[in-house]
């Protein structure tokens, strides 16, 4: 068969093309200026689009930004002015404590643990179970001996005391009890309660202290049964003459918790201490949470579906609408896979867009958020834990994950659409109007 | 017009087309058998209904036979895969439909260049092809107008330009003239007949319009999905 030159070296040249990079790229190139185009074409549609995955990502920034924010606040709180962020003890202490378990020369190992980078403060504590007496009231109670100028400067000892005065510095025989454990002991400032426990030598531990002080450390239960005493005091007492059951220590930065807790083990490599996180001393608060966290995640999956329904619909739409114009691309031509990808890089790029106006009202909005927060009508608890107003937190997971599930959900959804697009049949399409 | 030899551009066998019509079979096609060979200008005619469209869809690989085969520059459309028939289209078809089915998006330079972008055609040569076809059928001047600010003749002109830049072996036109007035309709008319001397580019219209039958070489007649005898002039 004899063809026409002209039309020879045009073939010829065209699969000589098709094939190379520089084809490649004229593709790429013809989809995105045909994709731009269909966009700016149809620009109520596109609007009402990019509205759905702005609100949705606005939506799921804030709900993210709230939920860093109010488990911040309750890690904050839980390890900040309770438990710390890692603590020392004797081997064994954590999963039975003991009075006899302690931590022999403690001032040495608090001075190791100071050395480690990142560390802040850190604060020995001794605890010991009893009965306490406010005249003819009694009842069980937990004594904690501290260090007031270390306790102050690791957990705010001193914010706690909502009635009287912090302990003093030295010891002088004083107590700061609970807010809970005053009411049950009828107990008020200058009140004298009664210790009565057993020293770890066996012999019968009983003082008298003046009550300077009434704490609220947040936690009902804590307060239902402290009783804070100088940790001269309580070594006293109980006869731990230079020993601590626990030491507290606060790093500068929570999420280095991992790393400075791995840094005092081996800076103290003592095989008789055990130096764990805040969440393995609070495995239960932990996991609770954890498991809160999840739960937040539903909400995520729903407004995710609303997001991708409303881009599933526009984009459906959007094809439907175009059949006539599929079929006529295909039929001077257009392969089913250039079809598919002209969809699917108008939806790219009407979400790109609404992702770059999504971080801004998304930032904006915890931003705001992490300054006035959400108040509500009464305190809720969470692990002991009172919070009254929510505040959002800031942070790139805020950005990083809604931009994920945005871009996700949208290409996923824009899938079908794309396909059908590509498997039209381009003599039945263009009988379309 | 270079051409020495003629040869078979298509050729159908037993072609039949049945659709199913609110679940009644209706045959469009009945075992059509024909031969076009390069160069014609041949007018495919015959009343509303008759399979005109059936039969161009067919031949171009747009919609396929329920029974019989076509072979269009020797090679059989039933064999090729859909990508296949793309590409075929793509470097063999040239399109002319009767709404002109330009890309609203794109201005008229970018649909005449369409074809050539995607057969990677550097863009010198597309410039310059573009350029002299728009010349060819009198639009030079608007390059840069999309379809909606153009006439109904100037988008057929466009479409006729589209459909030749690639020089493909054969420009199916389906009722290019049913949207114009008679005098638009038979310039365009007359400027595809000077294409066909100059080019030896084969023409298949459908049509029922006398003024097409009038410039057309040859008239293959169908009627209810049968070919009468031809008439060649």
């Amino acid at each position: 068969m004899i063809r026409f030159s002209p039309a020879e070296i045009f073939r010829e040249e065209g699969r000589q093309f098709g094939v190379t990079a520089h084809g490649v790229c004229l593709l790429i190139y013809m989809i995105l200026k045909i994709a731009f185009r269909n966009i700016f074409r149809q620009k109520r549609r596109t609007i009402l689009t990019a509205l759905a995955m702005i609100v949705g990502f606005t939506l799921l920034s804030v709900t993210i930004g709230l939920s860093d924010g109010a488990y911040g606040d309750i890690i904050s709180m839980f390890t900040r002015n309770r438990m710390g962020h890692i603590q020392v003890h004797r081997v064994g202490y954590l999963d039975k404590p003991s009075l006899y378990d302690t931590i022999d020369g403690y001032t040495a190992v608090g001075a190791v643990i100071q050395d480690v980078a990142g560390v802040e403060a850190w604060t020995p504590r001794v605890y010991a179970a009893g009965l306490g007496s406010v005249g003819e009231k009694s009842t069980a109670v937990q004594i904690i001996g501290v260090d007031v100028v270390r306790e102050t400067q690791a957990t705010r000892f001193d914010k706690k005391i909502v009635e009287g005065t912090v302990l003093a510095e030295t010891p002088s025989h004083e107590a700061v009890i609970g807010k809970n454990l005053a009411k049950t002991l009828s107990a008020k400032i200058d009140s004298e309660i009664v210790i009565f426990s057993q020293g770890a030598d066996g012999s019968l531990a009983n003082d008298v202290y003046k009550i300077v002080g009434i704490a609220e450390s947040g936690d009902d239960a804590t307060d239902r049964t402290a009783c804070y005493l100088h940790i001269k005091d309580a070594q006293e007492l109980f006869v731990l003459e230079g020993r601590a059951h626990e030491i507290v220590v606060i790093v500068s930065n929570i999420n280095q918790v991992g790393k400075i807790t791995n840094a005092i083990e081996a800076n103290l490599n003592d095989s008789t201490l055990d130096v764990a996180p805040w969440q393995a001393v609070a495995k239960s608060f932990y996991r609770a949470m954890k498991a809160d966290q999840q739960g937040d995640a539903i909400s995520r999956w729903v407004i995710m579906l609303i997001v991708a329904i409303g881009v599933l619909n526009t984009v459906l739409m959007s094809v439907l609408e175009r059949t006539r114009e599929y079929g006529v691309l295909k039929a001077v031509g257009t392969k089913p896979m250039q079809i598919f990808w002209l969809v699917i890089c108008e939806v790219v790029i009407i979400t790109l867009g609404s992702i770059c106006v999504g971080v801004i009202f998304g930032t904006l909005a915890n931003y705001l958020l992490s300054i006035y927060g959400i108040t509500y009508p009464q305190e809720i608890s969470f692990g002991g834990m009172k919070i009254k107003t929510l505040y959002a937190e800031v942070n790139i997971r805020c950005l990083i994950i809604p931009a994920i599930t945005v871009m996700a959900s949208a290409t996923v959804v824009s899938l079908f659409p794309a396909i059908k697009a590509a498997r039209i049949l381009p003599a039945r399409a263009m009988r379309t109007h | 017009m270079e051409q020495t030899q003629k040869t078979d551009v298509i050729v159908t066998e037993d072609v039949t087309k049945v659709y199913a019509a609110n679940g009644i079979p209706v045959n469009a096609l009945n075992g059509i058998d024909l031969t076009i060979e390069s160069g014609e200008f041949t007018a495919l005619v015959g009343p509303s209904g008759s399979g005109k469209t059936t039969f161009l869809n067919i031949i171009s690989g747009l919609d396929s036979p329920t029974e019989g085969k076509v072979w269009l520059a020797g090679k059989a459309l039933s064999e090729m895969s859909g990508n296949e028939l793309s590409d075929f289209r793509r470097d063999n078809i040239g399109f002319i439909f009767q709404a002109y089915n330009l890309i609203p998006v794109l201005t008229v330079e970018e649909n005449v260049e369409y074809i050539m972008l995607l057969a990677g055609v550097p863009k010198a040569e597309r410039h310059e092809r573009v350029l002299t076809m728009l010349e060819t059928v009198g639009l030079k001047g608007v390059a840069n107008r999309t379809p909606t600010q153009l006439s109904g003749g100037q988008q057929q002109r466009v479409a006729i330009a589209r459909a030749m830049v690639s020089e493909p072996t054969i420009i199916l036109a389906d009722e290019p003239t049913a949207n114009l007035d008679s005098k638009t309709g038979a310039d365009l008319l007359e400027m595809m007949r000077h294409l066909n001397s100059e080019t030896g580019m084969t023409f298949i219209f459908s049509t029922h319009d006398p003024m097409v039958m009038e410039r057309a070489r040859r008239l293959i007649t169908l009627r209810d999905g049968r070919i009468d005898p031809d008439e060649t002039r």
